[in-house]
């Protein structure tokens, strides 16, 4: 950290130097100075190698950021693996998950390391495309994590260690449905199912929303009723349209910006609803708007609305156990930092890779403690 | 026919006093709140009332300082993302290294005061443009949070927890026999806030000398008057309330994204030019300012019930924006030809 | 002379509540210079601006070149050849003087702009008016002076028939303003219809021929200049007799104490060496010619620039003095020659300017005591007679002299002993200048020190105890008023080293 600080500051010396030296030049240099936060780009150096390696391997992953303490969990995991494998392993991401130039950039520093593998959690996979090939062409493998790297161009990703969001978006309609179950089998008027997405153009996101709406739709079909889906047009088209006098209605809303004020004017205005029975918010940051707009509501809890969420996080953990929340999906971000630097090691040693779910599981203030459960939640 | 009751309608003194474009800002903000609330009865609700002011308090604080920057006919670019980087250090010494609460808010705000005084030495010391100065605070900000947080997101105490009484300074829940009662009291913190530097600003010298150098730097200067010292006060008051308002923004939203901030001082200084507060400098008052910033608030809770989503708060603010101005330029453009 | 190109009848325009012109007839023949006299507010230049089509009058006629015209705007002025050369400059500092001569209509090599053709065009308009100016050079670059030709080269630079010049000699020295006139003899002498705005009476005589007087939006009367007397003029525009005789002799005790003194001041590269002393009720002359360091004198003194080296002593007294907060703590108050750049706040009141320099005294608390503010102000509205409706009204609205008496109050407030006046009746009506002097000796009576800073060779003689005279940043002169006159103050002013 100090010394990352120490090299920052020599940075901006130098095109100060720079500036003065050149007069009236305009100031250029310091816009391409790296001031990228990369808090977590710290190196790990393997304890003890394997005394067969001859030299030390380098995993390098680009991550989406560190803004959400997932990405923590995740680095935990990787930590693990690159010790127990004895590699090198750096882990970089930048500063905001909408800060696709700077992924980028990032992406093009670690490809010019030359590691043994890189592990790419794509925020942007149209602006990485270029660097994709070039990667391919230098022959580094590259391991998707997380959300991966979705429409890649064939053979560049070798392997994805990821949760498979659309079943993760199943097991949350699955859960969901059996909560209100009763409302929906014994409503005489229509009854709505609302969802909250952060954005609409993550694959994860999406296809996190379209599993629930897929399942919760097919789930409430099985039941004999009728389904419409409403709201934002994506899942409008993709999961089967609105329909006229519909028995169940699901509303997907999607905020014009990510950001707070505007994800909780989203909930306030599907909790106002009359005929609202569930909410479901498909990560992190859906997950706090909606517990913030129920702050000025109090509609959610086990005899009001049903409530939803995806991920963990203090502000989600917390409404869990007090009841604001029926429950959660969670990754399991530590297995896909563990996978993540497993995958990356065997393809670098050109071992056949494939593609490993890393699992999601459902937790409510019951089973939060449990073994299995306690270690994947992240405050 | 027309023509008459034009004159009839700027002459009125009450229109006189409070200022066409701040009277057109009103009148678009009633219009907007009625409309809502005839268009959905869920809007109809005091906890939407809550909602719309939970919505307030951040860019509000912001506006009212900022609007000092402004009348100095300068701009602070910075305070989006000072709010940001103040409330993600002083959160982060409150959740990680256990700092008493009230210790690290007084520190989140002694930030943006820090940010401030840079500001403003910067502009009336060194001569910068304010527009650049503030631009390169504003980088420094946001990345001075995100090192400092290691880019990672700051969750504040919930209100179950033992630090989250400061919740309570922007909202108390009341249990009643009738379930539960919010009291918007941030509001009234608000208000006080406002009202508190509109008497600063028309009251005291402080304000008086502000708007002077504001309408005629070199005059003022002339006369005696330690600009520098008053400009500097004026981007203090800014980057100042840039701390209050993370301070609100901490209490309301609970969780910092260490990046963000960028785009927020756009919304505050929105409302700032809505409130009838000129660009140039010389002139401007808060209680327009706080118009400016309702508008934008009830359409942001406000558009959601009425089945519109939020990309048509920008674009509805936009227009706002434009007509609310142009009303005045055209207004002065008359008076002057006249 | 020759036949009537301009005749304007009965022009009648009234603003909301202002009756500006109330049937004002002029007219103009070609080959003729046509001064248009009158106090600010007389309605010159609301005639002026019906003329160029930026008001449109309410009733009444012009009738130009024979026809009946109105303009709807000053591009359709411009068109049928009318030009205006206005009293402050409209010159983009940055671009070349040629640039600034063909705004708006820049010769074109297809979609690149052709600056070279440009260059000789303005170069051959130089060579008609006989000015020697380098198409090329930086606006910014050039003299006041200079400036002020290219302006006028600009408006003749299209088809001209009539030109208004409104006020063209105020930031003219004699030598150029001597240019001018060559230039305008000229215009006439090729036909052209001239009208000549200014309230300098010597300028009137030497190179108008008829004279209009207007008062209070109507009009008073013409006059054939050669057959009629400065008084004649003065009379007409005030309705009533003015005097403008030199002061007789120094009216100051010849035991008064020496308030200021200046020692060795050196500031820049316009005040060089500037040592004198300024006595207790003594108005002390500053003569020179544009750019001869007195404006900047006054600066450094006030603290407003920064001083090299250098004393001041104030009573006796050494000061430190490095910002203009120092200079008021001393007693001195300053009012500069651009009162709207630098005196006063125009969208502001009267009492917020009145009491900018003395803040201090009306702090209640935190609070400003604004009753207190009211009340002082007013007093100095009256004592000083200023015309306005109320003290809460914003300067801009006033005329040129009220707002020179709301600086003054500013000063008057603050109890100044020493007050630096920087032309003080420029832009001002011969109504309200005689005011002001009359303020002046007032002030000076009661035991206050003036340094009056003026171009105006009859004001100096006529409010002067004693002259200084300056040139290129020293003084080179310096004269009792009884010893004063025209010529050797004039001498004084151009010797150089």
């Amino acid at each position: 950290m100090k010394r990352k600080l120490l090299s920052a500051l020599l940075c901006v010396s130098m095109a100060a130097a720079l500036l003065a030296g050149c007069g009236e030049k305009p100031a250029e240099p310091t816009t391409t100075t790296p001031d990228t936060p990369d808090a977590g780009g710290t190196e790990v150096a393997a304890e003890s190698g394997d005394a067969g390696s001859d030299e030390e391997m380098l995993i390098y992953l680009v991550s989406k950021g560190f803004q959400h303490q997932y990405w923590q969990a995740v680095y935990q995991g990787a930590l693990e693996a690159a010790g127990e494998y004895g590699v090198k392993m750096e882990m970089v991401g930048p500063a905001s998950e909408s800060d696709i130039q700077e992924q980028v950039q990032m992406l093009n520093n670690a490809i010019n390391l030359k590691p043994a593998a890189i592990g790419l959690a794509a925020l942007d996979t149209e602006a990485c495309i270029d660097l994709i090939k070039v990667a391919q062409d230098s022959q580094i493998p590259i391991i998707g994590f997380d959300s991966g790297v979705p429409d890649a161009p064939e053979g560049a990703v070798y392997a994805n260690a990821a949760t498979d969001n659309y079943a993760a978006g199943e097991l949350a309609a699955e859960e969901t449905y059996k909560l209100i179950e009763s409302k929906i089998t014994d409503a005489t008027e229509p009854v709505r199912i609302g969802v909250m997405s952060q954005d609409a153009t993550a694959e994860s996101i999406l296809n996190r929303g379209y599993g629930f709406v897929d399942k919760m739709k097919s789930l409430a079909e099985a039941a004999g009723k009728k389904v419409s889906i409403e709201g934002h047009t994506n899942f409008v088209d993709k999961c089967g349209g609105t329909v006229d006098g519909a028995d169940v209605i699901i509303e997907v809303v999607v905020p014009a910006a990510v950001q707070a004020e505007l994800s909780v004017a989203d909930g306030s205005a599907l909790l106002n609803k009359e005929d609202i029975i569930a909410v479901y918010a498909s990560n992190q940051f859906s997950g706090e708007g909606l517990v913030n707009a129920d702050a000025n509501l109090h509609k959610l809890g086990a005899d009001g609305v049903v409530g939803v969420a995806f991920d963990s996080g203090k502000v989600i953990m917390d409404a869990i156990k007090s009841g604001t929340l029926s429950g959660a999906v969670t990754q399991d971000p530590i297995a896909i930092g563990y996978k993540t630097v497993e995958l990356a090691v065997s393809a670098a040693k050109g071992e056949t890779v494939s593609d490993v779910d890393t699992g999601c599981k459902w937790y409510t203030a019951e089973n939060m403690e449990d073994e299995d459960i306690a270690p994947i939640l992240y405050e | 026919m027309s023509d008459k009751n034009k004159k009839k309608f700027t002459d009125n003194p009450v229109v006189k006093a409070v200022g066409t474009q701040r009277l057109i800002a009103l009148l678009a903000l009633c219009v907007l709140f009625i409309f809502f609330c005839v268009a959905s009865p869920s809007f109809r609700q005091y906890s939407t009332f809550v909602s719309i002011m939970d919505a307030s308090y951040y860019i509000g604080f912001m506006a009212i300082g900022v609007t000092f920057a402004i009348i100095t006919g300068g701009i602070d670019l910075s305070i989006g993302t000072v709010l940001v980087c103040s409330s993600l250090i002083s959160g982060t010494l409150a959740t990680k290294y256990d700092l008493p609460v009230g210790v690290c808010l007084i520190v989140g705000i002694l930030i943006g005061a820090m940010f401030g005084l840079c500001n403003g030495l910067m502009v009336s010391k060194m001569g910068l443009p304010p527009f650049i100065a503030t631009l390169g605070t504003m980088m420094i900000s946001k990345g001075l949070g995100s090192i400092f947080t290691r880019a990672q997101s700051v969750t504040w105490p919930q209100s179950s927890e033992s630090g989250g009484w400061f919740r309570n300074i922007f909202k108390v829940t009341l249990q009643t026999d009738n379930g539960l009662l919010m009291i918007p009291t941030g509001f009234i913190l608000l208000i006080l806030f406002a009202v508190l530097m509109s008497v600063i600003l028309n009251k005291t010298k402080t304000g008086r000398y502000i708007l002077a150098l504001g309408s005629n730097k070199e005059a003022t200067r002339l006369s005696g008057v330690n600009i520098a010292k008053y400009e500097t006060l004026a981007y203090v008051f800014s980057g100042t309330f840039a701390g209050i308002a993370g301070v609100a923004y901490a209490a309301t939203y609970s969780t910092l994204l260490p990046g963000n901030g960028g785009g927020m001082e756009l919304d505050a200084i929105a409302g700032v030019v809505i409130g009838g507060t000129s660009m140039s400098g010389g002139y401007g008052t808060i209680a327009g300012t706080l118009i400016g910033v309702f508008i934008m608030s009830v359409l942001k809770i406000g558009l959601p019930f009425v089945g519109l989503q939020n990309q048509y708060q920008q674009f509805i603010t936009g227009f706002v924006l434009i007509i609310a101005v142009f009303a005045d330029v055209y207004n002065r453009r008359k008076k002057s030809k006249n | 002379m020759g036949e009537t190109i301009l005749r304007m009848e009965r022009i009648d325009k009234s603003f909301t509540g202002v009756h500006a012109l109330k049937g004002v007839d002029f007219d103009l023949q070609k080959g003729e210079v046509h001064a248009l006299m009158g106090e600010n507010g007389a309605g010159k230049s609301t005639l002026m601006k019906i003329l160029t089509g930026i008001y449109s009058k309410d009733s009444g006629t012009i009738t130009y070149e024979g026809r009946e015209v109105e303009f709807k705007n000053p591009k359709e002025a411009q068109d049928a050849g009318i030009a205006i050369v206005h009293q402050e400059l409209n010159m983009m500092n940055h671009l070349t003087v040629a640039q600034n001569i063909f705004i708006g209509r820049e010769a074109m090599n297809g979609k690149i702009i052709n600056d070279k053709k440009m260059n000789e065009d303005a170069k051959a308009l130089f060579e008609r008016l006989n000015i020697e100016i380098d198409p090329a050079e930086t606006m910014g670059d050039l003299t006041v002076g200079k400036q002020q030709m290219c302006e006028i080269a600009k408006a003749i630079s299209r088809e001209v028939k009539l030109i208004v010049f409104d006020e063209p000699t105020a930031a003219l020295t004699d030598a150029e303003i001597e240019e001018l006139f060559k230039i305008i003899r000229d215009l006439r002498e090729k036909g052209l219809g001239i009208i000549y705005i200014s309230h300098r009476m010597d300028e009137i005589k030497v190179i108008t021929d008829r004279v209009t007087v207007m008062r209070d939006g109507e009009y008073v009367g013409t006059l054939i200049t050669k057959d009629c007397t400065k008084e004649d003029i003065i009379n007409m525009m005030v309705g009533r007799v003015i005097y403008e005789e030199p002061k007789q002799k120094s009216m100051v005790a010849a035991d008064a104490p020496v308030v200021l003194s200046v020692r060795h001041l050196n500031a820049g590269k316009m005040v060089k060496d500037v040592s004198f002393d300024l006595h207790r009720g003594e108005i002390l002359g500053f003569a020179g010619l544009m750019g001869a360091g007195r404006t900047e004198t006054a600066r450094a003194i006030f603290g407003a620039d920064p001083v090299e080296s250098g004393e001041i002593y104030m009573n006796g007294k050494k000061v430190e003095i490095k910002c203009p907060q120092d200079a008021v703590a001393a007693g001195i108050g300053y009012l500069s020659e651009d009162r709207k750049r630098y005196g006063i706040i125009l969208d502001k009141t009267i009492t917020e300017n009145s009491t900018m320099a003395t803040m201090e005294e009306y702090q209640k608390g935190l609070f400003i005591d604004e009753k207190k503010e009211r009340h002082v102000t007013e007093q100095y509205v009256t004592k000083l007679k200023t015309k306005t409706p109320t003290v809460e009204t914003a300067v801009g609205n006033l005329s040129g002299g009220n707002q020179q008496k709301v600086v003054i109050a500013k000063w008057l407030v603050r109890d100044c002993d020493v007050l630096i006046f920087d032309e003080p009746t420029r832009g001002i009506d011969v109504g309200a200048k005689s005011e002001i002097y009359h303020l002046m000796n007032e002030l000076a009576g009661q035991g206050k020190s003036i340094i009056m800073i003026s171009s105006e060779l009859p004001e100096v003689l006529r409010m002067s105890d004693r002259i200084v005279v300056m040139c290129e940043g020293r003084i080179t002169g310096e004269i009792p008023i009884e010893e004063a006159s025209q010529e050797n103050i004039m001498t004084a002013a151009t010797l150089r080293d």
